[in-house]
């Protein structure tokens, strides 16, 4: 029997397992936008929640094995606390970063979570922040920054100090139109996701213009408003189309590769929520509806990051839990 | 610009919208009072609110599944909306065709009830008959999805002729009987609902309506008059030919437009206010095959929606009055935290949005005040209108310190008065008004210290206007 192929063929993705459920505290997520995996596999969710239950308002800390750690920060102006808590990075030490997009500032706490300190100032100025809504470290633990509100994106020092800035607003090539999620590779080329512009850009460290991929559409290589970003070891482009609810991947060129739009299982904690609802399990068997792919479907994807083995991790904010995807090289049957 | 020109045109932003800041109703009024209703008439014309934009800073609300978040959502759209005749139509629907979160248990199809409201609201009401008797959400809550060929349910018939279409008469008489109850709820059989997934551990999915040919009685039924094998479309087209539907849709929109009528149970006995008006409304009803949008323009264009008598003859829903005071002074127009606490507010004052008391929806009218109302709506506005610090405020404290440099007491509350409407009070509100501001003399602003001065008693006369029965009129 002949195989046919087209497009590329030395790699491919498959389904892992899902991780989390709707909750509001402990080893559920709500409204999760944004996560960073630490070497040790220790996954950081930012939960957004709702407004009327601020208590949903916290960073989780667990693992893709469903190992539930800790959570830490809420809602609120103290120090450790945030309103609208928007991404998450790691330092080379370990430590961790939090933007808040409301109150234009950035919080550093401990492995564990511990509050260590918090800088920003609100304005346009250098180093002033408008609506911090990515975070990445590049490979000398400086901190890039989307500035959304100010169309820009900024390189600070790990405690906040001014080094350089590029972007404005617009459409044209190195200019932006709030653009939300960043990624640092291994060569410290910087990947935006330029949300209201529907297309990813790519800089050097230096703000270099590099290249720019994707228009507004649901069709190939389209976008409706790219939010997360994430390159792998190999170079590939993965980025969470949110409006269009899958993840788009792309080669390093930006040529298209594929999309997945979720295929998501029970996750080992949504089965233990179900196991103490027997309702609960009557409705899903029963359950009839016009989209049959619904519970495994993505719902407005926010983030994508590459654990420390290679995977594929996508945060589904409307779903409350992570997908994990693997890739290979070779065929493999799973 | 004519002082007539101006209260004419915000009389017509506080109805057909929800009311607008002074800058936005001077603009309109020099735009044209027709030309501005037919920007209202046509809202495609008009941008929507930014959703995407909504949902990036509150990403609960993609397909929100909690009816907080859904009642946010539709709070910040009044607010904001340029299409502002769509808007108030969502809610004029939502307070004739309804159904509440207390049933119906889910955000979601709350959510999705009222965007249907919104997008064919203004379109044919036929259309909407339709679109309401194959809503998933009302299909539950009326327990259309336990009635059975074998085992009638009648309460969607009964309420779909009692409370959303014919009403129960006219003109002292009836408009059906109970075996045309018993024939429509017959004719609605196996028009259900199918099965969604449950909230937990992922999401519910979105419900669907779904007909069961197997349990729709396939008999032949008499409704008003007319005999045959009638399904729910049918008893639509039925329905929607009677003279009682006519009557019954327009007194809804004069009620809710042009002036407070009697509450709905006391229609069949009680003639309209103004019989000449309803009637204009019926004809177009008629005249444009049903086309809800042909009796809004019949009504917004009309002398009796004009006439000066009609202004603030109508007590503000709580919706109108929480919505329309932050439109006022540019409140909430951008997206920021706070709009959960926002959109308690109608609750407070007894209009709990997507959770109506009864399917008879909320007694309007002087029924909107009670004691407890009355506190809300006044420590509401107050807050809102004596907060100088807001920049709404301070731009009319501003407006108001460019009427001169000196202001009397008279010319002072007159001012206010202007700004905050322009409203219409008695002789004697305007004398207790003057009176207060005559304690402390004429104003000035000339010196930092007369500015700070200035701004502390508009605030304090804004908030003395608040507290007035005359702004509780809308």
């Amino acid at each position: 029997m002949g195989a046919h192929f087209f497009g590329f063929t030395d790699r491919s993705y498959y389904y892992s397992h899902s991780v989390g459920r709707n909750e509001f505290a402990g080893t559920g997520l709500r409204h999760p936008v944004a996560m960073a995996i630490a070497p040790d596999g220790w996954v950081y969710i930012a939960n957004r929640s709702y407004e009327h239950r601020s208590d949903g308002v916290h960073m989780t800390i667990m693992t893709l094995d469903e190992e539930y750690i800790s959570e830490f920060g809420a809602y609120g102006e103290a120090d450790g606390d945030f309103i609208w808590p928007t991404s998450v990075a790691i330092d080379s030490k370990g430590d961790v970063y939090v933007s808040d997009e409301w109150l234009n500032r950035i919080t550093k706490y401990n492995r564990d979570g511990e509050f260590l300190s918090k800088w920003g100032t609100t304005g346009s100025g250098d180093g002033e922040l408008n609506g911090p809504s990515g975070l990445a470290f590049d490979s000398s633990d400086n901190l890039v920054i989307v500035d959304s509100g100010n169309n820009r994106v900024q390189k600070l020092t790990a405690d906040g100090k001014f080094i350089s800035k590029f972007g404005s607003a617009g459409t044209g090539d190195g200019q932006f139109n709030l653009p939300w999620g960043i990624a640092v590779d291994k060569n410290d080329y910087i990947y935006i996701a330029d949300w209201r512009n529907d297309r990813v850009q790519v800089f050097t460290s230096d703000g270099e213009w590099q290249q720019s991929f994707g228009s507004t559409g649901s069709g190939v290589g389209e976008f409706n408003r790219p939010n997360g970003i994430a390159v792998d070891g190999d170079g590939d482009i993965f980025v969470t189309d949110w409006g269009n609810n899958r993840l788009e991947v792309f080669a390093p060129d930006g040529r298209y590769i594929t999309h997945l739009i979720g295929d998501g299982t029970l996750s080992k904690w949504g089965r233990d929520k179900l196991a103490s609802n027997p309702d609960m399990i009557l409705q899903r068997n029963l359950a009839y509806t016009i989209n049959p792919h619904h519970e495994k479907s993505f719902g407005h994807p926010c983030a994508v990051k590459i654990d420390p083995q290679g995977r594929i991790c996508v945060l589904d904010n409307n779903r409350g839990r992570i997908q994990v995807y693997g890739k290979d090289n070779v065929p493999v049957l799973h | 610009m004519p002082d007539q020109d101006i209260a004419l045109v915000a009389h017509l932003l506080r109805r057909a919208g929800f009311g607008a800041s002074r800058d936005e109703i001077e603009a309109k009024a020099a735009q044209g009072y027709d030309s501005v209703v037919q920007d209202l008439l046509n809202p495609e014309a008009q941008p929507p609110v930014d959703i995407d934009l909504l949902m990036r800073y509150y990403p609960s609300y993609y397909q929100a599944a909690a009816i907080e978040t859904n009642i946010q959502q539709g709070v910040f759209t009044m607010i904001n909306t340029p299409r502002q005749l769509q808007e108030k139509m969502a809610l004029f629907w939502h307070m004739i065709f309804c159904a509440g979160h207390s049933k119906i248990d889910s955000g979601q199809e709350m959510g999705r009830m009222i965007a249907m409201f919104r997008e064919h609201g203004m379109g044919s009401f036929r259309d909407l008959l339709y679109r309401l008797s194959t809503n998933p959400g009302m299909m539950y809550y009326l327990d259309n999805t336990e009635s059975h060929k074998a085992n009638l349910n009648e309460n969607y018939g009964r309420e779909l002729l009692e409370l959303f279409s014919i009403g129960v008469g006219m003109d002292e008489g009836f408009n059906y009987s109970e075996d045309d109850v018993k024939a429509c709820a017959r004719s609605f059989t196996g028009w259900n609902v199918a099965p969604p997934y449950p909230p937990f551990p992922h999401g519910r999915s979105p419900w669907n309506f779904r007909f069961d040919p197997a349990d729709h009685d396939e008999t032949d039924k008499t409704f008003l008059g007319e005999t045959g094998n009638w399904d729910g479309d049918d008893i639509i087209d039925i329905v929607c030919k009677q003279p009682g539907t006519a009557r019954f849709i327009a007194r809804h929109l004069y009620n809710f437009f042009v002036a407070d009528e009697p509450q709905i149970p006391a229609w069949r006995l009680t003639p309209p206010r103004d019989r000449a008006a309803i009637e204009i409304l019926e004809k177009a009803y008629f005249d444009s095959g049903y086309q809800i949008g042909a009796m809004l323009e019949a009504l917004f264009t009309s002398d009796f929606f004009k006439d000066e008598s009609v202004r603030y003859a109508k007590v503000k829903n709580p919706a109108e009055m929480v919505v329309g005071l932050l439109r006022m002074v540019d409140e909430h127009r951008e997206i920021k935290p706070g709009l959960f606490e926002i959109s308690l507010e109608p609750r407070y004052m007894g209009m709990d949005l997507m959770n109506p008391p009864t399917v008879e929806g909320w007694h309007t009218g002087r029924e909107w005040i009670d004691s407890g109302t009355l506190v809300e709506r006044i420590n509401f506005a107050s807050d809102i209108l004596g907060n100088t610090e807001l920049p709404g405020v301070q731009s009319l404290v501003n407006r108001l310190m460019a009427g001169g440099d000196t202001l009397s007491p008279q010319q002072f509350v007159e001012g206010c008065l202007d700004l905050t409407g322009p409203l219409v009070v008695t002789d004697d509100t305007r004398n207790q008004l003057v009176s207060h501001a005559a304690k402390e003399g004429e104003l000035k602003h000339g010196s930092d210290s007369e500015r700070g001065e200035f701004t502390r008693r508009t605030g304090e006369m804004f908030q003395m206007i608040a507290a007035t029965a005359e702004f509780q009129f809308g």
